[in-house]
């Protein structure tokens, strides 16, 4: 994934100027600084979800976001999940197998449930699920389905200490599997216990 | 600032309300721009006198025809079905309510309860039997006789059932196992349509027999007094309906207001959506079709959501005798109603739609594109408009409505164009306030809920041919059905070609 040269503004309030970032494949990154520094603003344009003033951004060699084959590899976690209407948790994650061509027995559906903490909710309707459930079923559901790069943001946040260790150990797991992970967080034990890189966006700022 | 101490000591004592509301009466007026009062007033005169003169001639032949010859069936269907709805309306928006900053702040504080829900049961009391009274005089309207003194006498029965109503969906309001109130209802709203629909049908129904004077004003005395007995105890319960039910009401009235403000219909929508689905308890199934390969999974998940509504479904097997309410009305309104019918039913699924349009979210964690994701949400619309289409159709073949022909196929011909009605619609999103407004001689009028309205129902042209044979009165050939399938099958293809893409994931190509 590379970032050259970025500039994102809103209206005339600049966020990002002149950021450039390089992920290797197989790496996980996490972004660092302060709110508004332009974290989320950062890991939108890698995702195609925000167009930047000038720049460019490069994932898998290609400019991101819009087509099918983008989020077949990707899948971001910075806009707010939608949900459908009648359907349970667990549901949801077999919608997501079976529209990847994965047997969710296979893929491990009630297992992935069950270490998120979710198994007793396989039946809600996540919508009624608590913020932290719902970040929980999220990071689920990026997880369970096949990707090479996952766009994270705040990923710990509204998990308790355990949750937050397990997800970690997914991370550092799915790194191990070849996958790619940038994310945006501000707690620097977890982004160490999924053996990222640790990265302050405002370092990045001007950097070639 | 500083905090206020903490009180030691916990006492019965309550605030008086008037003066409270008195105070935010007077905040809110300071904080109003000047005019902004006379505005609203303009706008809700202005759209009252739009609607009267846009609607008044269709009105007055429903409720004040030239010749009052409806028949016994037809006012005790009219009655039924105005009761039951009159009842689910009430009970849907409580009846009791508060505005949102008084459920904030006036009903977490210590404020005489009775005092507080006392103005807002005085509307819904009124509200009822303004109601009531309209019903009344629509009765009287369709079936005669129109003296002064039947009219008035009508109006005031019709007023105090309004109130009776109101009392009765206020006592649901305030126990828990109200919902048998609510089946009562619904169950009496659909006598009352079957028995329009039976009136429709048959030729020579009894004419209406009016009670004698005396016994009228026996009943009505009575009904009068069961009325009174009945405020004079709500307005003593008012304290006990608890607040849950109060703020789950007044969340309904909010939205209600935001809808009609912002011209949003799209809120209600939400919402009631919202609170189908979190009072329901489920269970998960697997997502897996019949066959080896299955069907695609979005058509599964369409599916289980409709299994899941299982009312609605059968109001909508139901609702297929409801053209038969035309049965003496011109052939295109037939047509036009079919065609809506068709519609309405594609719309029972398309929830799934009106999320993925809002929030791409899921579509994106899918990697479906949006061509894949349209053409499978089309599949289950398809069939029920379809479905409900020949059940409807083949309705009015049996009942000699139509001449005779393969009705039934015309019906599932009918299909694809009242999936892609449904699916369009919903595919419509928020409406668009930024579109360039009209300018009548009574002030302007904003074109963006205009078209919102119409979106999805201009696509019921491809329906067309059904609606010029409905028109024109003739027996049924197959060739009709054959441009009909055409016509729809051609439409929901080139709405796929022109509306989706194979390189683009999100369902509206704006970004």
């Amino acid at each position: 994934m590379e970032v050259d040269d970025l500039t994102v503004g809103y209206g005339s309030t600049p966020v990002l100027t002149g950021v450039s970032l390089r992920v290797a494949r197989g790496s996980v990154v996490c972004l660092t600084g302060e709110n508004g520094i332009g974290k989320s603003t950062l890991l939108r344009c890698v995702s195609g979800l925000q167009r930047a003033d000038a720049g460019t951004v490069r994932v898998f060699g290609r400019s991101p976001g819009g087509t099918p084959q983008f989020w077949r590899a990707v899948v971001s976690t910075v806009e707010p999940p939608s949900w459908y209407p009648g359907l349970t948790t667990r549901e949801h994650g077999e919608l997501v197998c079976r529209a990847h061509g994965l047997d969710p027995d296979d893929a491990g559906i009630d297992e992935a449930l069950d270490r998120f903490g979710l198994a007793g909710h396989a039946d809600a309707i996540p919508a009624s699920l608590s913020s932290g459930q719902k970040q929980r079923l999220v990071l689920a559901l990026a997880l369970l389905r096949p990707s090479s790069l996952l766009v994270l943001d705040e990923p710990e946040q509204r998990l308790d200490p355990d949750a937050r260790a397990a997800v970690a150990a997914m991370l550092r797991d799915y790194r191990e599997t070849g996958g790619t992970v940038l994310m945006a967080g501000h707690d620097d034990g977890f982004a160490r216990a999924a053996g990222a890189e640790i990265v302050t966006v405002a370092a990045l700022i001007g950097t070639p | 600032m500083t905090a206020a101490a903490p009180t030691t000591t916990v006492t019965a004592a309550t605030v008086p309300v008037g003066p409270v509301r008195r105070w935010i009466r007077r905040r809110r007026f300071a904080y109003m721009e000047r005019g902004e009062m006379l505005g609203s007033l303009y706008f809700a005169v202005f759209f009252v006198a739009v609607a009267a003169a846009l609607l008044h001639r269709q009105w007055a032949a429903v409720f004040w025809p030239a010749r009052p010859d409806a028949s016994m069936l037809f006012d005790a269907g009219l009655a039924a079905a105005l009761l039951g709805a009159l009842f689910l309306a009430m009970r849907r928006l409580g009846p009791l309510a508060l505005s949102r900053p008084a459920v904030s702040w006036l009903l977490t504080a210590p404020v005489s309860r009775r005092r507080l829900l006392l103005p807002s049961l005085l509307v819904a009391v009124v509200g009822g039997m303004l109601a009531g009274a309209a019903a009344g005089v629509a009765l009287v309207g369709r079936a005669g006789p129109r003296t002064a003194g039947v009219v008035a006498a009508a109006a005031g029965a019709g007023a105090l059932s309004g109130a009776a109503v109101l009392l009765t969906a206020l006592a649901a309001q305030a126990r828990s196992g109200a919902a048998t109130g609510d089946d009562v209802a619904y169950l009496i709203l659909t006598a009352g349509l079957a028995a329009l629909v039976a009136d429709a049908v048959t030729d020579a129904a009894p004419p209406v027999l009016w009670p004698a004077g005396r016994a009228f004003l026996v009943a009505g005395g009575a009904l009068a007094v069961i009325v009174v007995a009945g405020f004079t105890v709500a307005v003593r319960r008012l304290g006990t309906v608890s607040d849950e039910r109060i703020v789950e009401s007044s969340r309904t009235a909010g939205t209600l207001a935001d809808a009609v403000f912002g011209v949003e219909p799209s809120f209600v929508t939400e919402m009631l959506a919202k609170r189908y689905w979190a009072g329901r308890r489920l269970r998960s199934r697997p997502l897996r079709g019949p066959g080896r390969r299955g069907l695609p999974v979005l058509v599964v998940q369409d599916v289980l959501l409709a299994a899941r509504r299982p009312r609605r479904l059968l109001a909508l097997a139901g609702s297929s005798a409801a053209p038969l309410l035309l049965t003496h009305a011109p052939g295109w309104l037939l047509g036009v109603a079919v065609l809506l019918g068709a519609m309405a039913a594609g719309g029972v699924t398309t929830g799934t739609v009106r999320t993925d349009t809002g929030n791409p979210w899921m579509l994106r964690l899918l990697g479906l594109d949006s061509r894949q994701a349209v053409t499978q949400r089309l599949y289950v619309p398809g069939a029920l408009a379809a479905l409900w289409s020949a059940a409807a159709l083949t309705l009015l073949d049996l009942t000699h409505v139509v001449p005779g022909g393969p009705w039934w196929a015309l019906g599932l011909t009918l299909g694809p164009v009242g999936a892609v009605a449904a699916v369009r619609r919903a595919r419509a999103g928020f409406v668009d306030s930024g579109l360039l407004p009209l300018d009548t001689p009574m002030g302007s009028v904003s074109t963006g809920p205009v078209l919102a309205a119409v979106i999805g129902v201009e696509v019921l042209l491809l329906g067309l041919p059904t609606l010029v044979h409905l028109a024109g009165g003739d027996p049924l050939d197959w060739t009709t059905v054959l441009v009909q399938a055409v016509a729809g099958a051609g439409g929901a293809s080139a709405y796929l070609s022109l509306t989706t893409a194979v390189d683009r994931v999100e369902l509206s190509a704006r970004r």
